[in-house]
């Protein structure tokens, strides 16, 4: 075993049960490639397909027209802007109701904090389908779609913030017999303000984002001119498009991130 | 106020200066932002306090589900396919975002091959799935298939990106050792570096294979394969119980892989003193993002 004085240690053998996991996770990877019709050569083919020319050359002059790409995509940021304001500005009372630190009693905390959960759990652009079929199609029910999501991610981020903020405060507020609102608004309100601020410009810049695909299933914006030209196959127009949008989305989540870090 | 221990009105320290403007400016830009929005989207305000009503209406259709017609239907099924979609996107993902991450890291790679790796992954991850989607499927045609390549291509921005961070804060002593002993470049990799991010790397796959259920089963809705497809029909029908009954099946199936995957992640990190890594904040909020399919 040992040569040269210093023994090198013994591998340690692989358990039983680890060659189990692994088989059935192979198990199941293989049956998993097999539904969803594994072809690596698809990867090669795919650079030989004729659709590819399709996309090419970029009809610039229809793409830099006004009302194919600009309108739209003014208001798809018109969108994410007011889905900022009404999602976050409704987060900020739910957050404190979410945190453990400040809510106002254990049923407020428990229900509120199920009920995001669930909201989380459905994918966003699930939200957007049944909203659109609620209010019907067009920005409005992708501006109520968004908000939604936004209040959703807005209130795990910020409630996370309130649970860790320093206590101490708000015990000195309510040791002066202040009532529940007042103690928050006092005692813990100025600590995570600049973060919530912060919280804000990232949940816009992940709406501006977002915004972009919501009018694939018909809430608004630049997607439905987006969905409109794929289903004409008229790749070479969605390709132009595609690049102006993140160009500009570019722009916009600079100046975002610039003034986040200016602020944090 | 001539009492001499009662300072309270004298101490009181006056809030700094500037603050006011700038909360005044702030929330002048929020109102002409607001006021700017709204106009474009021509939204009345008789429109506006009505939705709520027309979505609680909606809502209140979706009970009781109708679970034996989806059972019928097979949603379980194409709930599963979701989650296949993601498995083998994610497997897609790690496979080709882990040596580009060892391409990115400022430590091991050179200035010339770092700069252009680290700009493709900030480009994907600039692109959300749904868009690389609707490229494929002219390529791939409809199924599953085109989802799974979104989102095993679009996984590679972030998994690259949380794996070069990963790399960036290695201890460089085994690395050091191996290169003592004249061992290549790749064998430092595999032995100085691999062994130190494995388990928090591992640990990414996961969590982005949880981010990846949600993305497609939202693919099915534009035909890249899953149950999104089975939404958007049954609400073209207008068959809200059904839609009830999809709704319920998928937040369960998506609630208990998250519940999984996360003990599942626990394990592999426990024990295992942070390499580094993101920042943890950030990256919560980073995933967070992901998680909800809002992309940074």
């Amino acid at each position: 075993m040992s040569e040269g004085g210093t023994a090198r240690p013994v591998r340690p053998r692989p358990r039983l049960r680890t060659f189990g996991i692994t088989a059935g996770l192979l198990a199941f990877t293989g049956f998993a490639a097999r539904e969803v019709e594994f072809a690596v050569s698809t990867f090669w083919e795919a650079w030989n397909n004729p659709l590819w020319e399709k996309f090419w050359p970029v009809p610039w002059d229809w793409v830099l027209d006004r009302s194919n790409v600009l309108d739209p995509l003014v208001e798809t940021f018109q969108i994410a802007i007011l889905a900022t304001i009404v999602g976050c500005g409704l987060a900020l009372p739910i957050s404190f109701a979410m945190s453990r630190l400040t809510a106002p009693n254990r049923p407020t905390y428990l229900v509120s904090r199920s009920v995001m959960n669930v909201v989380r759990a459905v994918p966003d652009l699930f939200w957007a389908k049944l909203l659109v079929t609620a209010v019907g199609i067009g920005a409005f029910a992708g501006t109520w779609a968004l908000s939604v999501f936004s209040l959703a991610v807005m209130v795990k981020l910020f409630s996370e913030t309130v649970d860790n903020a320093d206590p101490r405060p708000l015990e000195a507020a309510r040791a002066t017999g202040s009532r529940h609102l007042p103690a928050i608004r006092t005692g813990v309100l100025p600590t995570v303000l600049p973060e919530y601020v912060a919280y804000a410009l990232y949940v816009f810049e992940l709406n501006i984002r977002a915004s972009i695909v919501l009018g694939l299933v018909g809430a608004g914006g630049i997607g439905r001119v987006l969905e409109a030209q794929r289903q004409f196959f008229r790749f070479d127009r969605v390709l132009g498009m595609l690049i102006i949008v993140f160009v500009v989305v570019f722009v916009i989540e600079q100046v975002s991130v610039a003034i986040r870090k200016r602020l944090v | 106020m001539t009492a001499t221990h009662t300072p309270s009105t004298v101490s009181r320290p006056s809030p700094p200066s500037g603050v006011r403007r700038r909360r005044a400016l702030l929330a002048l830009a929020l109102v002409i932002g607001g006021v700017w929005s709204v106009t474009g989207i021509d939204v009345t305000l008789e429109r506006f306090l009505g939705a709520p009503g027309d979505a609680w209406d909606i809502f209140k259709r979706l009970w009781p589900p109708a679970m034996d017609e989806a059972l019928d239907r097979g949603v379980v099924g194409k709930v599963f396919e979701s989650v296949y979609i993601a498995w083998i996107g994610t497997i897609i993902g790690a496979v080709l975002s882990l040596p580009l991450a060892f391409l990115a890291a400022t430590n091991v790679a050179p200035r010339w091959i770092r700069v252009p790796v680290r700009q493709l992954f900030n480009a994907i991850r600039a692109v959300p799935e749904l868009i690389v989607a609707v490229i494929f499927i002219p390529i791939t045609g409809l199924g599953p298939w085109a989802g799974t390549l979104a989102i095993g291509l679009h996984s590679v921005g972030t998994l690259g990106k949380w794996a070069t961070e990963a790399i960036e804060g290695v201890d460089t002593g085994p690395l050091e050792a191996v290169e003592a002993t004249g061992g290549r470049w790749v064998s430092g990799m595999r032995w100085g570096i691999l062994p130190q991010i494995m388990p928090i790397v591992a640990s990414f796959w996961l969590f982005r294979f949880e981010i990846n259920v949600r993305a497609s089963a939202v693919l099915g809705m534009i035909g890249a394969g899953g149950v999104g497809a089975e939404l958007v029909s049954q609400l073209m029908f207008r068959n809200f119980s059904a839609v009830g009954a999809v709704l319920g099946i998928t937040v369960l199936v998506v609630l208990t892989i998250d519940t999984m995957s996360a003990a599942v992640r626990r394990r592999i990190i426990a024990g295992v003193t942070r390499t580094g890594g993101p920042d943890d904040g950030d990256r919560n909020a980073e995933a967070l993002a992901d998680l909800t399919g809002f992309r940074r």
